[in-house]
Parts: structure tokens; sequence; C-alpha cells
């Protein structure tokens, strides 16, 4: 394919189908519960901790992307209640720092990691995964289908209405601490193929497209990872074609289902009432 | 158990203020009565609903429900309470069914591990029936009516078995035909679950004549106890 083996293509092929359809599912609960500036800070987190890896010749980046999204969400819930500030609010003072943190590592990484390397953390790469990096990806999706049954019925809740599913008896501030590790972990070993700029992209668009589809959340929770798939396989495919950053092709390709949903979504022609 | 819900010498502060919601606030409630709180805009009334089911906490006083103390992490004592907070409609565009809402009242009371059966799918078809809503259970909870979608909110604590109702503002921004279809259904909830209900209300009419007793609350402290009927109308 595009004059490429397959032996090489194949792992970033599937690398692509399984990162579309997590970032999408996690995406789901961002969109919905509006946590769209967190997955911002979560992805650029991992950047700077995958930046880090580069910097410290780290054996796998991503491990270290792991460590600094996962700090990230296990510290902006206490920094908002001890600062007393919005989340929003903490969440908007780290992009910056996060930013300049990636920066400044891969500043300071030795001159022979830098290069594909450090781009691919960036805008990611068409042969940036191999076959271990899949099966780590395939482990992830199984353990994030498995997390999203045990906590099933506290989600549901929390997706439709917090202060009710507190209300109701369940234990939200647990799941919802359960949901950051989860966008932490999605976030962390997706970075080699859509780069840790563009991942949100990935998180936010198919899942904002599936809404556009469906009043039934259980339908929305199919049609999301279904439209990632759908935008990631499609921006492989442009990327090999044009020679464009995988990264970039997958936005691109993200975008348009979401403008494209939102012009042929039911809802726009559907009268209220019916 | 003689009291269902106590409250004694209560002080509450929301996250940020300067001033005590409730200073100082006691009361109880027995077993299968109707309580009603009235009093003006910002005496507290809601906030003595969010301090019952320890969604927020006191800062002093003790508050007690079905003789347990109630805390934040109270989460199996709430799952005995049944609450439909103020104002809490659905945007037209809510990815949620009727029938998943109602469902969704069932999950506390279902082990994490334990998926639901047919006997939970059962019970919410019931609640739905109850309060008239079964033809509308696959439709997009956004696209009903405030009336309809309190309803859905009464359903709810139907589904759920729940031993105690708060209540706020239930009939708030209905329709004359909608509050009194609103109050009907209270009354017939309670009397299905045999539970108690504390009911905030502002304005009188049918649930506050339905309740059996009434305090009225003002700058965070009860200012009177009486009979609805004789709720002085400066407060309702």
């Amino acid at each position: 394919m595009f004059g490429l083996p397959w032996h090489i293509i194949l792992p970033t092929l599937l690398g692509s189908v399984l990162v579309g359809a997590m970032c999408s599912s996690i995406g789901t609960f961002v969109v919905r519960m509006k946590l769209s500036s967190l997955g911002f800070a979560m992805s650029h987190a991992a950047f700077a901790g995958a930046a880090f890896g580069l910097m410290i010749s780290a054996a796998d980046p991503i491990w270290t992307a792991l460590l600094f999204a996962a700090g990230m969400a296990a510290t902006l819930g206490p920094i908002a209640d001890l600062s007393r500030l919005q989340t929003d609010t903490v969440v908007g003072a780290t992009f910056p720092l996060t930013m300049a943190l990636g920066l400044i590592f891969i500043h300071k990484t030795p001159s022979s990691g830098i290069g594909s390397g450090a781009l691919s953390l960036l805008w990611g790469s068409v042969l940036g995964i191999t076959m271990g990096q899949v099966y780590l990806l395939a482990g992830v999706l199984a353990g994030l289908l498995l997390v999203l049954v045990v906590f099933g019925k506290a989600f549901f809740a929390l997706l439709l209405d917090r202060k009710l599913a507190r209300a109701s008896g369940l234990n939200t501030g647990r799941a919802f601490y359960v949901l950051l590790f989860l966008i932490a972990i999605v976030v962390a070993v997706s970075l080699r193929v859509t780069g840790g700029l563009l991942i949100y992209a990935l998180m936010i668009l198919p899942a904002s497209a599936a809404f556009q589809w469906a009043y039934d959340i259980k339908k929305v929770f199919l049609i999301a990872p279904l439209l990632g798939i759908l935008s990631a396989l499609s921006g492989f495919l442009v990327s090999l074609a044009a020679d464009l950053p995988i990264g970039a092709a997958i936005a691109l390709c993200c975008a348009a289902v979401f403008f494209g949903s939102i012009l042929l979504s039911p809802k726009r022609w559907r009268p209220r009432g019916s | 158990m003689d009291r269902i819900v106590s409250l004694v010498d209560v002080r509450a502060t929301y996250e940020g203020e300067r001033h005590a919601t409730l200073a100082g606030v006691t009361l109880d409630v027995v077993p299968s009565e109707q309580l009603a709180i009235t009093g003006p805009n910002g005496a507290g009334k809601t906030t003595i609903l969010e301090v019952i089911n320890g969604l927020l906490p006191v800062t002093s006083g003790t508050v007690q429900a079905f003789g347990e103390p109630v805390t934040a992490a109270s989460h199996a004592l709430r799952a005995r309470i049944a609450y439909v907070p103020q104002n809490l409609f659905f945007p037209p565009d809510t990815p949620f069914l009727v029938r998943d809402v109602v469902l969704a009242a069932r999950f506390a009371k279902v082990h994490r591990w334990k998926l639901l059966d047919a006997s939970d799918r059962h019970q919410v078809d019931r609640a739905l029936a109850e309060v008239g809503l079964s033809g509308l259970a696959g439709r997009p909870v956004g696209r009903l009516s405030g009336g309809q979608q309190r309803k859905v909110l009464l359903a709810r604590s139907l589904a759920q078995e729940a031993e105690l109702l708060l209540l706020d503002e239930p009939t708030a921004n209905l329709d004359l035909e909608a509050k009194g279809e609103v109050a009907g259904l209270v009354s017939l909830v309670r009397r299905e679950l045999g539970a108690a209900a504390v009911v905030v209300s502002h304005e009188s009419g049918a649930l506050l004549d339905a309740s059996d007793r009434a305090v009225t609350v003002d700058t965070g402290r009860v200012v009177g106890e009486s009979t609805p009927a004789r709720i002085p109308s400066v407060t309702r």
C-alpha cells in the first residue's frame, strides 16, 4: 500500500483503529460532562511527559507521558479545592506550564534524541508504532471496557446529572476520579499515533459528532467509536496518500466528520416536540 | 425510631460564602408525615434539603436520617432518600430516554458487580405507569414538557423505593394544571411508598395544603411552625 510494505503499515493501521475507538469512547464522557478543557490539559501534560522521557532517554516515552498525565489527573481536583478556584481556571493555568515544560524538555534533549522522536510526539507518526505497542493499545482498550462495565452504573448516572447521581446514593466522587485517570491513560497511550497537540481532536470531535445522531446515550456510545475509527483510518490513509503528518490528517478528518454530522444531523431537521 | 430526620442546631455555609446559610436550624420529621418548608427566597429552604441528604456538609450541629449520622460519604443512606432538585429541567438535546432516567434511580440499589435484572425493569415500568408516562418511556427526556419532566423525577422516587422524599419546589415554573397534577402525584408516591416527605415551597396550593405540618424559615433559622392553613400569607 502506497509503496510501503504491510509489516510497516499494519501496526499503524491497527493502532489507528484502536486509538480511534478509545479516544472517541472516552471523549463521549468528556463532551457530555463538559470536560473539554480537562482533556486538553491532559493531552498537554502527556506531551510534556513524553518530551521528558525523550530528554532522559527513557526506553519508551509513553510511560513518562502516562506519569505526567496521571499526575495531572490526580492533582487538578485537589488544587482546585485548595485554591478555591474553578477547575477551569486551574486547567487554564496548566496549559502554558505543560507546554513550556514540553518545549524545555525537547530543547534539553540530547541532539541524538531529537528528530523523528520529538516530532512524532507533536504531530504523530505514520511509522511511529510497533506491533508491541498495538498489543499495549489493545490491552488498554480491553481494560477501558472492563472499567466501563464495572463502573457502568455510576458513569451512566454521572452522564445524566452529577447532582442527581450523587443524591441517589452513588459514589460519584470515586467514579469521577476513575474517569480522570482513564482519560489520562487513553491520552498517554494514544500519543504516538496522533501526537500530543492533536489527540484532543480525536477525543472531542467524533464524540461531539455522535451526539448529533442520537438522543439515546447507549446509541451515542456505539456511534462515537465508529466515527472515531472512521476518522482515524481515513486520517491514516490521507496521511499516506498526501504525505502529511498523521496527527494533522486525523484532526482534519475528525473535523470533516464533525461538521458533516452537524449538517446532516436529524436533530437539525426534526421539529421540537416530535 | 420515632424520627426519620433530626436536625439539631445545624449551621451550614456554602463554599466561598462568608455568611452561614443555615444559622442554627433544629427540626424533626416523623414517619409518614409531609413536612412543608416555606419562607422567602434565600431563607435557606433548599439548604435544609441539601444537609439532610449530605450534599452540603454542616459546619456545626448534627444531622441524622433513619437514626444514622449523615455525612458526605453516606452513600447507602442516600439510596433510601429520593431528591428532586429545584429547577432541574433536561434541555431538549439531553441524550437520555425517559425509561433510562428512571432506571438510573435503581443503580444505588444494585451492587456494583450486578447488572440490573428483569425485576428492576419491572419496577421502572410500574413507576412510569403510576405517573402516567408509560407511553413516553422511549421518548428523549428533554423533549418532554416541564410538567412531564417533574413526573419523570417523581417516577424515579418510586423506582428508587425511597423511604423519604426531598422535594425542592416541585411545582415551580409549571402551569396551573401541571401544578395540580404534580401535587396529586406527590400524594400518590407517598401513599405507594409509605414514605415521609419534606417539601420546599414558597407558593400556596395543593402541595402545601396536603402537608401535615409546615415550618417557616427565614435568614437561616426556623421562625415559625404551624399547620399549612395557618401559615402567614407573607411567607407564602
